[in-house]
């Protein structure tokens, strides 16, 4: 449920209601200007007319005033006008005013009347504005018109400004809670989501609309974020399995040998035996952990401070020199084509490494009479590396899979040759650490053909 | 008998050293921080040094370089937790002799002192002799009795190494970051097929043989009389 204590936290209300905010003080501005002018507007007409009305009358001559009065009065329809003759003591002559009024001083100028003039039959007294004028005669002639048109013209433009504000703000202030209402729905839905991520269910993500607005953008950033996670948890957890799967069998076999010593004894002989298998199962134990320990260090070390020009003809020269007698032991013919001057910026040891545990694998999966081929190649992008072995080869489903630690190919276990299965992700470490590219596919003999790409990809140095 | 300086500050790591050293027939004292290390070590009477990289107050780095710095030659041995390959540089150049990381095994760590140990004066030599095999290191020929031996440009580096090193015990390990000069495990029996190759020219059938296999550690070149003890 939505509480209003949210809609005032959500962006696009505080918006709307400071916009509204903003309307409103705009709108008492214009309108009041307006109120202003018009205002001054009318006054001045009604100041012209009084004062027209007052030369008029008094140019007029005396015995004709009264008839000159009444034709006035005549033209004033609507009644605003009053026009009163009174002596000089003061006294009504003639006219629609009763009295001389005290608050209007006898000058011929115009003045404001506010408490307006005391009509001939007439109750109410209106503001007014007016001025008395002494004629040759010694007597006073009053003129004054109601202001009361001023008044109405004012509340007809506050009632505007009333009703203006009223149907702007309150359709505003509505359409703002609707408006927050949407997105805070989505924050909702985007919370109610990630409650089961956040509890371990990694497999969800967080709704995407098909608007793409900023929110999915968020949206799909996360999403992004969390496959990322998936995809190192579920890694994680796959190297854990095959680390405890893969030592299970070394250390029941440990095990097993201790045991028998214990019961047995098995004389001289047979202890000195059991005791140098036991020892070469903890030296293969060993060798596992030093590899690993060796790749989480080459992923989280960027050792790209030993980096030189390094010429692959000569590093793969030496690679041959390490494992020729290797590779004749196994009656498999091992041909190096690296000519040299192609050179790459690399770490010499490094890729050393890598090009040996390439070759060690090719060696050890390809049968007597075989082939393994070494070779380098000037490609538009810079040098390639490619061995091929005419081995069983990597089904093509597991070729990703073989490139994690510790995996080993299915068709590889059933081989009697051991192999710890951490070559290849020691070689992709090394490769990522370069920005180069490792490719896993088949060649010509029907074995394994793997390419390392030696030049920077843009996709790979990125990440 | 040699007389060896354990500089070392696990006192479970130094009792292995010692005891692994002593074994061997070695005089061993042990310190536990740089300082007193450094003072012992200056005065000479040493032939090789062990020394942790990392110990409190003045560290195994700052120690070798002010002994080479007085102008000690002692051989030293680091010995580091931290296994990058950096690190290493950094000890060597400090002027450590050899670079042993974190867990070691024991016979790994002595084998490599033995080295050091006989490292010192047998620099110089232009021609090696161990029995009747004769390395001749200018002309990078080598005689087995009257047999000249034909050695691929590697072998004569391996067979080099062994000669230099004779008597002592040198592990796979060792042997290829000494022939090789990299420093990573290369992991299958690739140095043994290399000694295999060369025993086959070295020591061929009929001849009492000169290279030894040393079980569960590595390699030996010894003369044919000697007792094997192993």
């Amino acid at each position: 449920m939505l509480k209003l204590s949210d809609h005032w936290r959500s962006a696009t209300t505080r918006l709307i209601l400071i916009y509204g905010a903003f309307f409103v003080l705009w709108g008492i501005v214009l309108i009041g200007v307006v109120y202003w002018q018009t205002g001054r507007y009318l006054g001045h007409v009604v100041d012209e007319i009084v004062e027209q009305r007052a030369r008029y009358l008094e140019g007029v001559e005396r015995p004709m005033l009264p008839k000159a009065m009444e034709s006035t009065g005549a033209l004033d329809l609507r009644g605003v006008m009053s026009i009163g003759l009174f002596g000089a003591d003061g006294s009504y002559v003639d006219g629609n005013i009763e009295r001389l009024p005290d608050d209007l001083p006898v000058d011929g100028a115009i003045h404001a009347l506010p408490n307006g003039l005391e009509r001939r039959g007439r109750a109410i007294r209106e503001p007014a504005r007016g001025l008395a004028q002494r004629l040759d005669s010694g007597e006073v002639l009053v003129i004054a018109r109601d202001t009361s048109v001023i008044d109405q013209v004012a509340s007809i433009i506050r009632e505007a400004l009333l009703w203006g504000i009223t149907l702007t703000v309150i359709p505003g202030l509505i359409g703002g809670l609707l408006l927050s209402r949407r997105p805070l729905k989505r924050v909702r839905a985007i919370e109610a989501a990630i409650e089961p991520i956040a509890r371990g269910d990694l497999g969800r993500r967080l709704p995407v609309s098909r608007r793409g607005d900023e929110v999915d953008m968020l949206a799909a950033i996360v999403n992004r974020m969390l496959g990322e996670i998936e995809r190192l948890l579920v890694e994680v957890k796959g190297v854990c399995d095959s680390v405890a799967h893969d030592l299970r069998t070394p250390l029941t076999r440990l095990r097993t040998q201790l045991y028998r010593l214990q019961q047995t004894g098995g004389g001289e002989e047979g202890i000195e035996a059991t005791l140098e298998h036991c020892i070469a199962d903890v030296d293969s134990l060993l060798e596992r952990f030093r590899a690993l320990l060796r790749i989480s260090e080459l992923e989280d070390l960027g050792r790209r401070s030993g980096f030189a020009n390094v010429d692959l003809g000569e590093i793969l020269g030496e690679v041959h020199e390490l494992y020729a007698p290797l590779a004749e032991d196994g009656a498999i013919a091992f041909r190096l084509d690296a000519p040299a001057g192609l050179a790459v910026h690399g770490d010499r040891h490094l890729l050393f490494e890598a090009f040996t545990n390439l070759v060690a694998n090719a060696i050890k999966f390809t049968p007597a009479r075989g082939i393994v081929g070494v070779r380098v190649s000037a490609e538009p992008g810079g040098p390639r590396v490619e061995i091929t072995d005419s081995g069983p080869g990597i089904p093509r489903d597991e070729r990703e899979a073989v490139l994690q630690r510790f995996y080993r190919s299915e068709s590889g276990r059933e081989l009697p040759t051991q192999g710890y299965g951490l070559g290849l992700s020691i070689v992709a470490a090394i490769v990522r650490l370069h920005g180069f590219r490792l490719g896993i596919d088949d060649n010509a003999h029907g074995g394994t053909r793997i390419t390392v790409d030696c030049w920077a990809d843009a996709m790979t140095s990125a990440r | 008998m040699a007389r060896v300086l354990t500089i070392e500050d696990d006192a479970v790591t130094a009792r292995e050293i010692v005891t692994e050293l002593k074994r061997r027939g070695n005089e061993v004292d042990w310190v536990d921080n740089g300082a007193t290390g450094l003072r012992r070590a200056s005065g000479g009477e040493y032939d090789a040094i062990t020394l942790d990289r990392m110990l409190p107050g003045l560290d195994g780095l700052a120690v070798v370089k002010a002994l080479r710095d007085a102008g000690v030659q002692t051989p030293v041995l680091m010995i580091s937790a931290l296994s990058d390959v950096d690190e290493r540089v950094r000890g060597l150049r400090a002027g450590g002799d050899d670079y042993l990381t974190k867990p070691f095994a024991p016979d790994e760590m002595v084998a490599r002192i033995e080295v050091l140990l006989r490292r010192r004066g047998a620099e110089r030599a232009t021609v090696l002799r161990v029995a009747d095999l004769e390395l001749d290191l200018i002309a990078r020929s080598a005689r087995r009795g009257a047999n000249i031996l034909e050695l691929l440009p590697i072998e004569f580096r391996l067979l080099e190494f062994l000669v230099r090193n004779s008597g002592q015990v040198l592990t796979r390990t060792m042997i290829f970051e000494s022939v090789w000069g990299y420093h990573f495990d290369p992991g299958t029996n690739v140095i043994d097929v290399h000694i295999g190759r060369l025993r086959k020219k070295v020591d061929p059938p009929g001849i009492a043989p000169l290279i030894r296999t040393v079980r569960g550690s590595g390699y030996r070149l010894t003369e044919s009389g000697l007792a094997e003890t192993e």
